[in-house]
């Protein structure tokens, strides 16, 4: 395979764009698609920034052949909010004051959903493990990890965030 | 590191026979998970003219156990078997191995085959596979070969592995009763690779040691075992002297370098502080009958 057309399923949206072998899906989502959430940083599968859900797991968009992607559910920050309401994930982060700069946040936001959707009642030690992949140079994880257990919590009690 | 990667073929058979077929290890490479391949392809360090998935081969993905031992297949992620239940009982040296691999995005995408196949002395896996006696299966076109974890490693990136070969199996046999083991780790940060890093096993029965395996990574061209120090153990037992002793034989044994990580003056001398660091947590374990191997 050399060039094709492909449906990419992101945000539960298919999405027909024309891929080639060597493409990355950070690049079918950013400049393709327009999913600039998605942020850019190592490039080499340390920072975490590029994180997306790839059938409901964190993975590397920046080292994620776009081609392997294909067929399969995508989530992207893009994707977490309803309309103008938050995620409670998100809403957490702004409470909590776990956003500085905001360029780590997107690959923090998702991860913590995957932690979240597997363990609804994470502890700290579990919170930390979860978001090792993801580096903030801003906040000093505290707040991150405060944002976590507050969002865990509104999440278990059937809240859509404060 | 290029933002892009430069143009290849891409091919995804269903079959390992295709796979196996279109691979040459040079020109045509295998992708599985991709951490490692497409981070090399970003470096331009490789730049293959076609490169060959595995991950519509179905079947690949399985960890299972059985009576002789533990199998997983080329496509089992680093996660799967480090939060499989048959691994954290029966192999938990495994499971603390890949423990020390901390971002969960790489442990989601990287397999354990192919955490192998890079062929790097700072694999953390290696170490505990050395220890556990693990068993490789490498299938070719026409013939299906087994070897063990040691003949696997050759040099620093260099494997077995033929041209038209790939790994498609590890098997790892069940450790005998009364087995304990530990694997430790030192790095600059809890994300980054080993600057040394050593898993042991030990066979404990009546109070004596009746076994002991030693392996250890980042101090070598592969990852090696100390044969001396699992020698000194057997022979003198597991007292606080005998293990200084084992500790020392096994920074005898390394042959470290210098890099950006570590000199290697530092390295031989942290060989001795993990072994000794090990050997004690894997005697507490034994000793708390908790059988960790």
């Amino acid at each position: 395979m050399t060039k094709e057309i492909a449906t990419f399923i992101v945000n539960g949206g298919e999405y027909e764009v024309i891929v080639e072998p060597h493409m990355l899906l950070i690049d079918v989502l950013r400049d393709k698609l327009g999913l600039t959430g998605t942020k850019y940083a190592c490039g080499a599968g340390d920072c975490g920034a590029c994180t997306v859900l790839i059938d409901g797991k964190p993975s590397f968009s920046c080292l994620t052949l776009a081609v392997t992607a294909v067929g399969k559910s995508i989530t992207t920050i893009e994707g977490l909010a309803d309309g103008a309401e938050l995620h409670p994930i998100q809403q957490a982060f702004v409470d909590k004051g776990a956003i500085q700069c905001g360029f780590c946040t997107p690959g923090m936001i998702l991860s913590t959903k995957a932690l979240l959707d597997e363990n609804p009642a994470p502890t700290r030690d579990e919170i930390k493990s979860a978001l090792a992949g993801n580096l903030c140079r801003c906040t000093g994880y505290v707040k991150i990890i405060d944002a976590v257990e507050v969002a865990a919590e509104t999440m278990r009690n059937g809240g859509q965030g404060s | 590191m290029h933002r892009v990667l430069l143009p290849f073929e891409f091919a995804e058979p269903a079959t390992v026979g295709e796979v196996v077929e279109l691979v040459d290890g040079q020109k045509a490479r295998v992708l599985a998970g991709g951490v490692d391949l497409v981070l090399k392809m970003r470096l331009r360090e490789i730049l293959p003219e076609k490169v060959v998935s595995l991950q519509k081969v179905p079947g690949l993905d399985y960890v299972q156990e059985d009576d002789a031992g533990l199998r997983f297949g080329a496509l089992a992620s680093l996660r799967q078997i480090e939060l499989s239940q048959a691994v954290r009982t029966g192999w938990p040296l495994l499971a603390e191995a890949l423990g020390s691999i901390v971002s969960v995005q790489t442990k989601v995408m990287g397999t354990t085959v192919g955490n192998l196949c890079v062929g790097t002395p700072a694999s953390d896996v290696a170490p505990a596979l050395y220890a556990l006696g693990a068993r490789v299966k490498i299938t070719g076109v026409d013939a299906v070969r087994e070897i063990p974890i040691e003949e696997f490693f050759v040099d620093v990136g260099k494997t077995a592995v033929g041209p038209h070969e790939i790994v498609t199996e590890i098997f790892i046999p069940r450790p005998v009763a009364g087995s304990s083991g530990a694997y430790v780790k030192l790095s600059k940060t809890k994300e980054d690779i080993a600057k040394v890093n050593a898993a042991v096993l030990l066979t404990i029965a009546d109070g004596a040691c009746t076994d002991a395996k030693i392996a250890l990574g980042s101090v070598a061209p592969t990852p090696i075992r100390a044969m001396e120090a699992e020698q000194l153990l057997r022979v003198r037992g597991m007292s606080a002297g005998a293990i200084a002793e084992a500790a020392e034989a096994a920074a005898e044994a390394a042959t470290p370098i210098s890099d950006v990580r570590s000199t290697a003056a530092y390295r031989r001398e942290m060989v001795r502080v993990l072994v000794r660091d090990a050997l004690d947590k894997a005697v507490s374990r034994a000793r708390a009958g908790g059988g960790r191997s």
